[in-house]
């Protein structure tokens, strides 16, 4: 979330407001070109006329409580009439939703690999955790690092929580492979050293269908494996937009919001 | 019922599904699925949070305002004999008719009604003509108190006319900027009825008072209550309503009055037409028209076209109107006038015909005041849809014209009805106590342009079989008859319902040019070496003029000092005007030997109060079957005196007020045998117990009210 600092906010929004980078520049593309299909998916694939009359009846009954604000029955009348109306408008909206949803879903989180992390940065430590299937399995577990990474202090281990935990530092950019080890087999996970803009994997999991749709990039580990988690501890990733730190996400729905508010008044289209 | 219980299935996983994935995503901010979801959530959010502000405020306030009320209402309600009236006012319903109608059984409700209450013929006003009458209704006087004493009064200096009932005027002050003139601020409105009507009494009183479509209630006046204007509202144009015939056919007279002809022009494959709309507000004097172009593209194989108006598509079958079209009228600098019209396809084959309505004021949008408050006419745009909003919204002139046909006609005139039907049944909805008041204007323009059915031989059906005419007039009565039997559904005993109409009609068979009388009876001289003169005294030597007519039934003088080439000394003017009595009292239409003139009553004997200098000087009744002339009316002066009335505008009341009383039903017994259309302000605000301002003229009628507190 946007991280709010009025007076530094308007400061930078002067100093620095419209300096743009590759992530905000696609956070506002993207955000204006989904705004605009979101737009037309309302366009066809809703009752239009449905929804102007539910709009519309919805205003009328917001007037009515003001125009009759001394006659309580009616007011009250108008109070449920307005309840009732919202919700045939959300069954309205229900069914351009469902179409937008599925494609929208896989989008934002495809985007969430590039936006809602940054690479590794070169010279600076960071942390590789492995969660494994039972405590006993730690002393087993270590860690292969390929020439450009390094340990820079012995591991952690984590016994209630099954995990151990390497402090890391990189010499060089570039994509890395790392390998955790336990019981005679290895598995291995990315690593991104970079300053630009990089498709992230935060983990390497383990089942988890959902989480890894998430967080993954990378093939699931082996069901039998006994590391059931590889996690590289990337920084979040914050856009600077009108002199504020934003999460991409927010920014998306700001932004999103505004075009298709744009969008519907220039093609008249009811949402 | 296996399909429907399938379907209802599929809904329900579906709905899981979106559900499921909706609760599967691991934070809220995964969960946003892009702006439908956002507009959606916002919307609804808004729109309960505004209601919960309104309706907070509300109930915060409410013991408050509710002391308030019940201190007001000590005053009002502490005498009221009844919690509500009810009062519909059917423009024009006729008594004779009526009465004959109730006797043939085909209006139960109104007998039941009578049966119940009473039915009493209603006197009418002087002259029996809507605006005045109306105005008399809502005041409870004379014309001499509100200056209403017909359609159009004339200008003393000019001898044109102007509408009696309001005066819309450009803003005062404009700047000039190159080849533009900006008006700097709103356009004057000044309404010219005076007096107070009714629902003001009661309002100040703590009264609620909802009144829908009462003739002459353009602007809207502020009173405690809800009000949307009626008859004397202006279209876009700032006239009482202009049509357009768009069409290939080439020539074609110009329309008298009410419309304009428009040329469709072929274009590649499209044919394209325009719709003209108000002066350009820009172009100051030099008179430039806003118009919004239209594309039409005709199939002749299935009779219909394709229309595209701006953004708005739609198709029309040959004998279809489209629903309210919005329209946009864009001037220069961001300047812009909306309004909505409908369409009418009239032929796609050999040549291509769309008649257009008189462009109305948006409701939603009004670019002029039409209700108070402003909101109350967005209220209704909003939960019913775009309405008809002008005064005279039945398109009487486009019959006339034969531009529409009688089916056409009454299509539009029953469209308008039912609007007007949903926003009584909203009013009576949300007026529970008080007065809830709505005329409606169908009785009157129906009973004008159907009239000749009626009648064997009127002029205007000649050559019609007896068994080809409609029975329209009945059916009207019919359906007026079941819109009471509703409401009468929806009263409780403490409701009092009257249904009154400000005049009755008569046959309009023969029109008299009473402008041609005077000339041939050397009260009016036209200019040397003409026999005619042109519209609006084009021609008329006012040197010699002792007497003109303009309008429905005034007479006027030509008086020194008051017109500005006025010849008649002030006291010859009583020797005149018993002079013009003696010689039109009993006038006789020479082709049928009846009398065409049954009475000409002295404004100075029948008016009274402060604006009585502005009223005619005679007030003329025409004789059963007569009415001034389409040329009389418009200060024209022809060779013939009487003549044939052959428009499909062939009833009418603006005769011998004497012979078109109006009706008063009242679920309630009333005394009096002879009431009149004065005594109903007196009358409603003595039963809500409110003293009766001293400047009335009307006398309240002792109404049996049963069952009331």
């Amino acid at each position: 979330m946007a991280s709010f600092n009025p007076v530094g906010g308007l400061r930078n929004t002067f100093i620095y407001g419209f300096r743009f980078d590759v992530p905000t520049a696609l956070v506002i593309v993207v955000s204006v070109i989904v705004g605009f299909l979101m737009v037309l998916v309302f366009r066809y694939t809703s009752d239009q006329k449905a929804i102007r009359i539910a709009k519309d009846q919805l205003k009328a009954h917001l007037l009515a409580v003001r125009l009759f604000q001394d006659q309580l029955p009616v007011v009250l009348n108008s109070y449920g009439r307005i309840v009732q109306g919202t919700g045939r408008y959300l069954r309205l909206a229900l069914r351009p939703l469902l179409f937008a949803i599925v494609p929208l879903t896989i989008l934002i989180v495809q985007l969430d690999h590039y936006l809602g992390w940054t690479g590794l940065p070169k010279g600076e430590t960071f942390l590789v955790k492995a969660r494994v299937s039972h405590a006993e399995v730690l002393n087993t577990t270590n860690l292969q690092l390929p020439a450009e990474l390094n340990t820079t202090a012995a591991p952690v281990h984590i016994p209630q929580d099954s995990e151990i935990v390497w402090r890391v530092v990189a010499s060089a950019p570039g994509k890395y492979a790392i390998n955790v080890g336990s019981a005679d087999k290895t598995f291995s996970k990315s690593v991104t050293i970079s300053k630009g803009l990089e498709r992230i994997s935060l983990a390497r999991l383990q089942g988890q269908f959902w989480e890894r749709m998430l967080v993954s990039t990378e093939s699931a580990l082996p069901a039998e494996s006994p590391i059931r988690s590889i996690e590289v501890g990337y920084p979040a990733r914050s856009i600077f937009f009108l002199g504020f730190e934003w999460n991409w996400i927010w920014l998306f729905f700001v932004l999103s919001l505004a075009a298709g508010f744009l969008f519907k008044s220039m093609l008249g289209i009811e949402i | 019922m296996k399909f429907l219980r399938e379907r209802a299935t599929k809904r329900l996983v579906i709905g899981l599904a979106v559900l499921g994935l909706l609760l599967f995503c691991p934070t809220p901010s995964q969960a946003y699925v892009g702006p439908g979801a956002g507009f959606a959530v916002l919307s609804s959010f808004w729109t309960l949070f505004v209601a919960f502000l309104y309706s907070a405020y509300a109930f915060l306030t409410w013991p408050f305002r509710q002391l308030l009320r019940s201190i007001r209402r000590r005053k009002a309600y502490g005498k009221a004999r009844i919690k509500r009236a009810v009062i519909l006012g059917f423009d024009g319903m006729d008594p004779e008719l009526t009465a004959k109608f109730i006797a043939e059984g085909k209006l139960p409700n109104l007998a039941k009604l009578q049966e119940q209450g009473s039915f009493r013929k209603l006197r009418t006003t002087f002259p029996a003509i809507s605006p005045v009458a109306w105005s008399t209704f809502m005041t409870g006087v004379n014309p001499g108190k509100h200056n209403i004493y017909d359609f159009l009064a004339r200008d003393l200096k000019s001898y044109l006319p102007f509408l009696s009932s309001a005066e819309i005027r450009g803003p005062k002050r404009s700047w000039k900027l190159g080849k533009f003139t900006i008006p700097l601020g709103k356009p004057v409105i000044k309404g010219m009825r005076r007096g107070t009507p009714f629902w003001h009494w009661l309002g100040k009183s703590g009264i609620f008072c909802s009144v829908i479509r009462v003739p002459v209630t353009f602007p809207p006046e502020k009173f405690p209550g809800v009000l949307l204007s009626g008859m004397c509202v202006p279209d876009l144009k700032g006239s009482q309503g202009t049509f357009c015939l768009c069409t290939t056919r080439q020539g074609g007279e110009k329309f008298r009055e009410g419309g304009v002809r428009v040329p469709i022009t072929q274009n590649g494959t499209a044919l394209h037409s325009y719709v003209p709309g108000p002066d350009d507000p820009l172009s100051g004097s030099s008179g430039g028209q806003l118009r919004v172009n239209f594309e039409v593209h005709p199939d002749s194989g299935k009779k219909l076209a394709r229309i595209t108006v701006d953004s708005e598509k739609f198709t029309l079958k040959v004998g279809e109107y489209s629903p309210w079209v919005p329209v946009k009228f864009k001037a220069a600098l961001g300047f812009s006038a909306r309004g909505i019209c409908r369409f009418y396809l009239k032929e796609v084959f050999p040549e291509v015909e769309i008649y257009v309505t008189p462009v109305n004021i948006d409701p939603g949008r009004p670019d002029l005041p039409i209700s108070h408050p402003v909101t109350y006419s967005i209220y209704l745009a909003k939960l019913f849809g775009p309405y008809a909003t002008l005064g005279l919204a039945e398109d009487t002139w486009a019959l006339n014209e034969h531009v529409l046909d009688d089916d056409a006609f009454l299509a539009q005139c029953y469209a308008n009805h039912n609007d007007r039907e949903r926003m009584l049944f909203d009013a009576l909805e949300k007026t529970r106590q008080g007065l809830c008041a709505c005329v409606f204007d169908t009785t009157d323009r129906v009973q004008h342009m159907f009239w000749r059915y009626l009648e064997e031989d009127h002029p205007a059906a000649r050559g019609v079989p007896r068994d080809q005419r409609p029975n329209v007039i009945e059916d009207l009565y019919s359906r007026m008859d079941s819109l009471i039997g509703r409401v009468m559904s929806q009263l409780d005993k403490e409701t009092l319902l009257m249904v009154v109409s400000d005049h009755g009609f008569k046959s309009f068979a023969r029109c008299v040019n009473l402008n041609a009388w005077l000339h041939q009876n050397g009260f009016l001289a036209l200019k040397e070496g003409r026999t005619e003169s042109g519209d609006w005294f084009e021609n008329v030597d006012w040197s010699r003029t002792r007497a003109y007519t303009m309008g429905l039934n005034g007479l006027y003088l030509n008086l020194k000092g008051r017109e500005r080439e006025g010849i008649v000394q002030p006291d010859e003017a009583e020797t005149l005007k018993e002079e013009l009595r003696t010689k039109l009292s009993g006038l006789i239409d020479p082709a049928s030997g009846r009398v065409g003139i049954t009475g000409v009553f002295d404004c100075a004997a029948i008016y009274a109060g402060p604006y009585v200098d502005n009223a005619p000087d005679l007030i003329i009744g025409y004789g059963e079957g007569f009415r001034a002339s389409w040329d009389s009316v418009m200060g024209k002066v022809t060779c013939q005196i009487f003549e044939d009335n052959l428009k499909a505008w062939s009833g009418d009341h603006c005769v011998d007020p004497r012979l078109v009383p109006g009706v008063l039903f009242s679920n309630r017994k009333i005394v009096e045998e002879k009431p009149g259309i004065v005594d109903i302000a007196p009358t409603i605000l003595k039963l809500f117990g409110l003293p009766l301002p001293g400047h009335f003229d009307g006398k309240p009628l002792t109404v049996a009210v049963e069952g009331a507190r």
